[in-house]
């Protein structure tokens, strides 16, 4: 059987940040992915990391706004220790080897992004993700740890209530493998193709979350999900929100700024829950377009310059050129929320370590929490360095002072007998239709508006898809390359997850950030000011909560 | 409300090794709107019609490189290829697997050679400890310091170029496109250590193999131009070591034989480019050309306005001593 020290799943910047860590700390590293490590959706971010290292900001202002950002559901502890790493961060991966955006003194260029109190947002172009994970990938080097390509998580062994380690699906042979490990760190990324309408790439189907969840893991504050306000109509590609950081105008049919009317301070630089919401009113109340892939508003940046558009917003460019057949130089972008993030995730404390000993996780997959009930721009991709750095830490540290992993030759029969039965039924349930009607069900019913009644009719919906997952059916019988049994075992994953977040939704009686109730339309400090945990039960997630980690700033009405 | 569409007919590349014992292909009709993305159909027909069909992807946004693969015989992105345009150009729809890579399983290909050559060229930092990073800050980098990385961030990996480089098909020493436009990458980082070594290393490396073609760069999805950037690294190379290798002897020698009459030499140019022993090895394939091409055996009159072409290399070689 394969062992080894440390395993991350996962190879974006967490994954990638931990494995460096990892290795660094003198273990026996092996990197899990079910994509090659620069293929990860960490590539598709566009906008920027935040650092406040600008004269006249502060590291104080940094955490300010992501407190008031996350709507005061962030835990002031681990945003205090985030913010104070940003700085550092950024400079390591200028020296790993990163190519930034540099202003015309040498230093690295910053933009500003929404609910942000300076520009603090350095950047390279719209693709600091690409850059960053090219840079953090050519500095970690293939040498020093063995990588599992294109292998995907199927499930994690746990005995005597510790992580043993993990079965995984090798794509390119088609084989179920056992690998044992001391620690995992899961660094899996977003869920995000539970909806339909998502920036997330088609990979992102939270396929750690899932396994930590079923392992007996808590998932943290899966209800808030973010919608980011700019995706392109139809194909949903992120537009950043790099485009009115750099002065892009929000605008209706009836050629109005109607940001004017919800951040009259801020306008389109509002954190994203609120301009999202913003566009979702326009359009219902009849002050949207509306055409074949229904209604939206315009995002403009002619008025920017063909100069400042082509050099700042060069990907943009090219995705409304190829995928909206539109020039954004001189014409008006066709914007409509989509999903984007998932600030719910495994709950991790600031170390990266879950309630399962040897299990970490950090990223999108993990929810520490930092980003609360919303999280700002530019934050993501330092939380994948600052956390997976201090996941890898912690994971090698306890692999250290680990026993021997436990795993037994059954162990591997055993997990992969249900993949055996989807293959051999004569009939059954095809993986992607029930794939499609999740997303069509989370669209509809667990979207950026919510309701009692939504919600119940979207969790009817997604126990009976459950249960109809029950009888899942694969046809594809070659081994290699087996599409139809990924889809079969990630649509599984997500069915589980997106229970969680609506049975999340459906509890939680408040509106704060990302989740809005209608029918429950203030935040509710004295009740709700908590965090959502759900535990895998034998009917479903069984909620409990725990408190918030105050620090310094006192809860106050969020106005941008 | 929908928009309007139109049948496209696919036909795909299909292979399993452990049951075929070669390629087929199969057809698949769609209805589909004409600005509809090649991977948007192909996710389709798995969906609704052949789940067994199997495809690398991802993003469905070029930047993650995934789903790269041979559209009507171009090495493109399937989600940045629109159906309506290649069905009015071909009138049906060519899809197969990338070339240069082996084929693990329908429009699967095996990318460890793409990725082996990509690691050959080290693609890391090299610093010297006598020129450390600044403590506790980040380097500092002009606007022209930055300018010099071109469009060579931008790549995503895809390996179109790999898979359109004949270079790569007709000699397996030669890193491909992909691999020598991140070379350049980092030759021109200035935290970079390691420029020369790195112009050395890749003379006798392959580099010398691109045969200028250009369709790299045609098949670049984000207008890296690796061609371009195989050019300048020949430049550079040249400038640092002079002309030590037979492909850099040829281009150097070249130039000489059209600045000296403004036409080529070729006799001369074979032994500029192997030397006088060198030439012996060419001894077969000279008689052969010269049994069909007389005039090769005498020298070339210099053509009429010779100074014009002068003039020309005149004013390149300041531009170029000026950049």
């Amino acid at each position: 059987m394969r062992k080894h020290d440390v395993v991350v799943v996962g190879a974006g910047l967490a994954g990638q940040r931990a494995a460096l860590a990892a290795v660094e700390a003198g273990v026996d590293v092996a990197i899990v992915s079910k994509l090659h490590p620069l293929r990860s959706h960490s590539g598709a971010a566009q906008g920027g990391i935040n650092a406040a290292v600008g004269a006249e900001d502060s590291v104080d202002t940094h955490i300010y706004d992501t407190v008031k950002g996350s709507d005061y559901l962030g835990d002031q502890d681990a945003i205090e220790f985030f913010c104070r790493e940003a700085g550092p961060t950024v400079v390591e991966m200028e020296h790993f080897g990163t190519i930034f955006s540099r202003g015309a003194d040498g230093s690295l260029a910053r933009r500003a992004f929404g609910g942000a109190g300076f520009p603090r947002t350095i950047y390279a172009a719209d693709r600091t993700g690409l850059a960053l994970l090219q840079g953090l990938w050519e500095r970690l080097g293939t040498e020093r740890f063995t990588l599992y390509e294109e292998w995907e998580l199927a499930r994690l062994i746990v005995r005597n209530g510790r992580v043993q380690g993990m079965i995984v699906l090798d794509r390119k042979r088609g084989e179920f493998e056992a690998i044992a490990a001391k620690a995992v760190v899961l660094a899996t990324g977003p869920a995000g193709r539970i909806y339909g309408r998502t920036t997330n790439a088609h990979s992102c189907t939270g396929d750690g979350i899932s396994a930590a969840y079923a392992a007996g893991a808590f998932l943290k504050d899966m209800e808030f999900v973010q919608f980011h306000p700019t995706a392109l109509l139809e194909s949903s590609i992120l537009i950043t929100e790099g485009a009115r950081g750099e002065g892009g105008f929000l605008r209706n049919a009836q050629g109005e700024r109607f940001m004017s009317k919800y951040a009259p301070h801020v306008l389109e630089l509002a954190s994203r829950d609120v301009v999202s919401r913003a566009i979702v009113t326009e359009v219902k109340e009849g002050r949207g377009f509306s055409g074949p892939y229904g209604g939206y508003v315009h995002l403009e940046l002619m008025h920017l310059g063909k100069e400042k558009v082509e050099s700042r917003l060069q990907e943009i460019c090219d995705y409304c050129r190829h995928f909206a057949g539109i020039d954004p130089v001189t014409e008006a972008i066709p914007v409509y929320p989509a999903q984007h993030y998932m600030m719910g995730g495994i709950g991790t404390n600031i170390q990266g370590a879950t309630n399962l000993p040897g299990l970490f996780a950090a990223g999108e997959a993990a929810c520490v929490s930092i980003h609360g009930a919303n999280r700002l721009g530019g934050n993501s991709l330092l939380e994948t360095l600052v956390f997976g750095k201090q996941a890898g830490i912690a994971a090698a540290a306890a692999a250290k002072s680990a026993a021997t992993p436990e795993m037994h030759p059954s162990d591997l029969e055993e997990a992969t007998a249900p993949y055996r039965a989807w293959a051999s039924r004569a009939e059954g349930e095809d993986p992607s239709t029930l794939r499609t009607e999740m997303q069509q069900t989370m669209d509809q019913y667990v979207g950026i508006y919510r309701t009692e009644a939504d919600l119940l009719e979207g969790l009817k919906r997604i126990r009976a898809l459950r249960a109809r997952f029950q009888h899942v059916r694969v046809v594809d019988r070659a081994k290699v390359f087996n599409l139809n049994l990924t889809d079969a075992i990630e649509t599984g994953h997500m069915l589980d997850l997106a229970e969680t977040i609506v049975v999340g939704a459906y509890a939680r009686l408040e509106s704060r950030g990302a989740h809005s109730r209608i029918d429950y339309p203030k935040r509710d400090d004295a009740h709700w000011m908590r965090h959502t945990l759900a535990q895998k039960g034998p009917d479903g997630p069984v909620l409990s909560y725990s408190g918030v980690a105050y620090t310094r700033w006192e809860p106050k009405e969020r106005v941008y | 409300m929908s928009e309007p569409t139109v049948p496209v007919s696919f036909e795909v590349y299909r292979f399993d090794p452990a049951t075929d014992t070669q390629p087929r292909y199969q057809r698949y009709t769609l209805d589909l709107s004409p600005h509809t993305p090649v991977l948007t159909a192909l996710l389709r027909i798995r969906a609704e019609l052949d789940p067994s069909l199997s495809l690398r992807y991802s993003c469905r946004s070029a930047i993650c490189g995934s789903c790269a693969m041979q559209i009507n015989s171009k090495s493109r992105l399937a989600c940045e290829t629109h159906v309506g345009p290649e069905m009015e150009r071909h009138g049906r729809i060519v899809v197969e697997p990338m070339r240069n890579q082996p084929v693990l399983r329908d429009l699967v290909v095996d990318q460890a050679p793409f990725w082996r050559e990509y690691n050959g060229i080290e693609p890391h930092l090299k610093l010297d400890p006598a020129h450390p990073m600044p403590e506790g800050r980040p380097t500092s980098m002009s606007p022209e310091e930055v300018e010099r990385f071109k469009e060579t961030p931008r790549c995503i990996a895809c390996a179109a170029c790999y898979s359109a480089c004949p270079a790569v098909e007709a000699d397996s020493s030669f890193p491909g496109p992909m691999a020598l436009a991140k070379l350049y990458r980092f030759v021109v980082d200035p935290r970079d250590q390691a420029h020369q070594d790195r112009l050395v290393r890749i003379q006798p490396n392959g580099l010398w193999l691109c045969l200028r073609c250009h369709l790299c760069t045609e098949a670049c999805p984000k207008d890296v131009r690796p061609s371009e950037r195989i050019r300048d690294l020949k430049e550079m190379a040249i400038q640092v070591q002079g002309a030590t290798e037979r492909g850099s002897r040829h281009a150097v020698g070249f130039k000489d034989n059209l600045v000296d009459r403004g036409v080529l030499n070729e006799m001369k140019l074979v032994r500029q480019t192997y030397g006088m022993v060198g030439m012996l090895s060419q001894v077969g394939q000279g008689l052969k050309i010269m049994r069909k091409k007389r005039e090769i055996m005498h020298k070339p009159r210099a053509i009429q306005n010779v100074e014009e072409v002068q003039k020309i290399y005149e004013a390149l070689d300041t531009k170029e001593a000026s950049r």
